[in-house]
């Protein structure tokens, strides 16, 4: 039987989180493809509630990935999101969803192999906790 | 009547469970509510009123009305055994008697060809209810005001009396003295018990508080609706929906569908309420119950005036389990009394 | 401060023309309870109190389809406790209450009764009457009575509450009591970041269980004001209208996140809640990050900015994958 692979979303900003995968891509660097992405303007855009949704419709976890801090294409979307990922991500955990089930990084339009590198921590981290049960509608 | 020493309710109970599925008072966590027996030691024949109404047992929050999958429409199976329910209030049971007017045939008359709700029908018409009188009413009970009492049948199959040593099973209704009549090995109730019932009922009637006469509520609301009075009574109402989620006879409810669209899922019926501005919400994006006064007025305008209109009763039945919950402390009672006092 | 005081002071309001309108406490309808009165001529001022169980934040009655109050012409006069002030702190902040048009007069809080701690005191017993003072509560019902201190029975929310008075005021009745220190005020929920994660989560979902979506924690929040709350949202519909548990938590934990260095801790959701529902333990635990990583107590200082609106460029980012 084959290795159970998770389903993660990846939620990219598109300035340059998505500018570093497409790099990742058209360099042709190898990274697991677990991940289905989810293309917005700017990680400032990403409301918790995205995230919360696509663990309830069965997501095994989520990405979420912007500019670097003082290279946000909106100047400060990215500073505004840090503030509202610094409070959701130990909310999270406090309820009792796994640490590494929710994730954020910052990949530049120029890290291609950034990109590859986190996708691949991501999704082994992922793999190590299993499928998600908790938050999972009719789980 | 039949006496059934309280060391052998269980007994009573068990035989019960063999045919029926029963529901009692139970505690769940820091609340009470009907919930089905497993065991009957779990029952708590203590639990006055229990905090969440057991509208649920006949009318769930969320009832799955079918499932489907692709164009399959697969029907839910549930427990094929009749609902017996055991422990409920007077008030309770004149409820579900109201609301088997609007889900099911109560209402239905020769000349009006009323639609009946089968997932309702299914549960209650099969039914039998036990309840209990009360013997301590509270002080934000006020059955009294809709002609009924703490001591009450009505609505009930079997009305169940606690003398103190034992439980008098006084059958109510057709069913009832049917179901009793079926019995074995229950001794029958003593002149003493019937002497204690009558006591009982004389005690509790006295705990009662003072009947508020609402004749002609129905007009005056009608009359009022567009009186500045609504400002007043609706002012501290914060709109939520406690008093309506716990209310024994609100029966609203909304529609939907969850699963992936088109391909596999469930259609689900779940509580809503005139409190909610969603309730009324319109395609355009209009509102007609658009401020928090509007609809407070509708919950009582449904009670106490479209309802007479349709079923010729008040929707309330004196519970008080909103006077308790209100999270602003906004008494049902005085709303009517308002109403009353107001010139019109 | 007497309940003469209070009522003398409402009606000089009234009668000066200062206010149009006091929005304070009356005398419920149940031993324990009281209830929002609107206060708009002299002689109804002598239907106001204040005590123990003055356990509703009024400055809800600013907020949602009454935001009108606040910016029409009439001028409103408010009673707050400590944590309504913060509330109304809040809001002046966010613009929705002109600080010129609100009269606020602050109350000495001792704490407010949570009367299912008092009913648990009486073993679920009825109550009949109810009195208390600053110090003691007692109660009286068939065939009983009881006399406790006020502290054993008081809510969570003010246990650990350090600003009983209020911060911001046009005049306070009595004399208002500096803050304390706020050390010590997230123990509970330190205990409960003790426990694994598994624990954690049986533990939410069993109390979340009970949630019957009432929204009576939304609803008499002075910090929720959306014009639509996303529950209400159906296109797209966000969540589930059930009470199934995935749902229930996503509305408590987003709604947590968007009271999120906008909550005052003040407790009336709780006290609402007619499931009893411990719903403060996230608030405080988001509370708890807010103050620890951004500094911010919420609604103490009109020139504060509210937490999640602000930024530093050089802030700890420990969360985020290195």
């Amino acid at each position: 039987m084959s290795e159970w692979q998770p389903k993660i979303l990846a939620v990219l900003c598109n300035w340059c989180s998505y500018a570093g995968a497409d790099l990742a891509g058209v360099s042709r660097m190898q990274y697991p493809p677990n991940i289905r992405v989810v293309r917005v303007p700017c990680s400032g855009r990403v409301d918790p509630l995205f995230i919360l949704k696509g663990l309830q419709s069965g997501y095994d976890g989520v990405l979420v990935s912007g500019c670097h801090p003082g290279d946000c294409h909106y100047i400060s979307g990215n500073y505004v999101a840090r503030r509202r990922f610094a409070v959701l991500k130990p909310l999270l955990e406090f309820v009792g969803i796994e640490p590494d089930r929710v994730q954020f990084s910052w990949i530049s339009a120029g890290e291609g192999e950034r990109f590859a590198e986190v996708v691949s921590k991501v999704t082994e981290d992922i793999k190590k906790i299993g499928p998600a049960k908790r938050l999972v509608k009719g789980a | 009547m039949i006496r059934i020493e309280k060391e052998r309710i269980d007994e009573f109970i068990r035989a019960l469970m063999e045919t029926w599925s029963v529901y009692a008072p139970a505690r769940d966590g820091k609340n009470t509510l009907f919930a089905p027996v497993e065991d009957p030691a779990g029952i708590d024949h203590g639990i006055f009123n229990t905090d969440k109404s057991p509208k649920e047992i006949f009318f769930p929050h969320s009832e799955v009305l079918f499932e489907f999958e692709g164009g399959e429409i697969k029907k839910v199976e549930r427990d094929a055994r009749p609902i017996a329910v055991w422990g409920l209030r007077g008030c309770d049971a004149r409820s579900l008697r109201l609301l088997d007017k609007v889900f099911g045939s109560a209402w239905q008359k020769p000349d009006n060809d009323m639609f009946e709700d089968p997932y309702w029908k299914e549960k209650y018409d099969d039914s039998i209810i036990f309840g209990t009188a009360c013997n301590e009413p509270r002080s934000t009970c006020f059955c009294n005001w809709f002609g009924a009492g703490p001591h009450d049948g009505a609505g009930m199959d079997v009305k169940v009396v606690d003398t103190g040593e034992a439980f008098i099973l006084d059958p109510v209704s057709e069913k009832g003295k049917k179901y009793i009549g079926s019995l074995k090995g229950w001794a029958e109730a003593t002149k003493k018990d019937v002497t204690k019932m009558k006591a009982a009922a004389k005690e509790a009637d006295k705990a009662m508080g003072e009947v508020f006469g609402m004749d002609g509520i129905q007009e005056k609301m009608a009359d009022l609706f567009l009186k500045p009075v609504w400002n007043d009574i609706g002012a501290k109402c914060v709109n939520c929906g406690a008093c309506a989620f716990i209310c024994s006879t609100c029966h609203c409810f909304d529609v939907q569908d969850e699963g992936k669209k088109g391909k596999k899922g469930k259609r689900i019926r779940i509580w809503d309420t005139c409190m909610f501005p969603i309730f009324t919400m319109e395609a355009s994006g209009h509102n007609p119950r658009d401020m928090s006064k509007d609809r407070l007025r509708q919950r009582f305008m449904h009670k106490f005036s479209y309802f007479i209109n349709n079923y010729d009763e008040h929707l309330c039945t004196g519970c008080g389990r909103c006077v308790i919950v209100c999270p602003v402390n906004l008494d049902i009672r005085e709303v009517v009394r308002e109403v009353m006092a107001c010139e019109a | 401060m007497t309940v003469k005081e209070l009522r003398e002071t409402v009606k000089s309001l009234l009668t000066e023309g200062k206010v149009d309108l006091v929005i304070g406490w009356g005398k419920g309808t149940m031993p324990g309870t009281s209830t929002p009165v609107f206060i708009d001529t002299a002689e109804k001022a002598d239907s106001l109190i204040f005590d123990s169980t003055c356990r509703n934040n009024l400055s809800v009655y600013f907020t949602k389809d009454r935001r009108a109050l606040a910016k029409d012409d009439k001028k409103i006069g408010v009673l707050v406790k400590g944590c309504d002030s913060r509330s109304l702190v809040l809001n002046i902040t966010e613009k929705q209450i002109d600080r010129e048009k609100v009269t606020i007069i602050g109350v000495p809080c001792n704490g407010v009764v949570d009367m299912k701690k008092v009913v648990g005191k009486v073993d679920g017993k009825e109550i009949l009457e109810f009195t208390d003072d600053s110090k003691k509560v007692t109660v009286k019902g068939r065939e009983f009575e009881l006399t406790f201190p006020l502290d054993e029975v008081i809510s969570d929310s003010c246990l650990t509450c350090v600003r009983r008075d209020a911060v911001e005021y046009d005049l306070f009745i009595g004399e208002a009591r500096e803050p304390g220190s706020d050390e010590n005020a997230y123990a509970e929920v330190e205990e409960f970041e003790k426990l694994d994660s598994e624990e954690r989560w049986e533990r939410m979902k069993q109390e979340y269980s009970a949630c019957i979506r009432c929204y009576a924690c939304r609803n008499v929040c002075p910090s929720c004001y959306c014009n639509v709350c996303f529950v209400d949202q159906n296109d797209p519909q966000w969540i589930g209208k059930s009470p199934e548990i995935t749902d229930t938590m996503i509305f408590h934990i987003i709604r947590n996140l968007h009271v999120a260095g906008r909550c005052v801790e003040c407790g009336a959701c709780e006290r609402a809640c007619p499931m009893d529902i411990k719903l403060l333990l996230l608030n405080r635990k988001v509370a708890k990050e807010v103050r620890d990583r951004f500094g911010s107590i919420t609604g103490t200082g009109l020139e504060n900015k509210p937490a999640m609106a602000d930024f530093k460029e050089d802030e700890n980012q420990d969360f985020i994958m290195g």
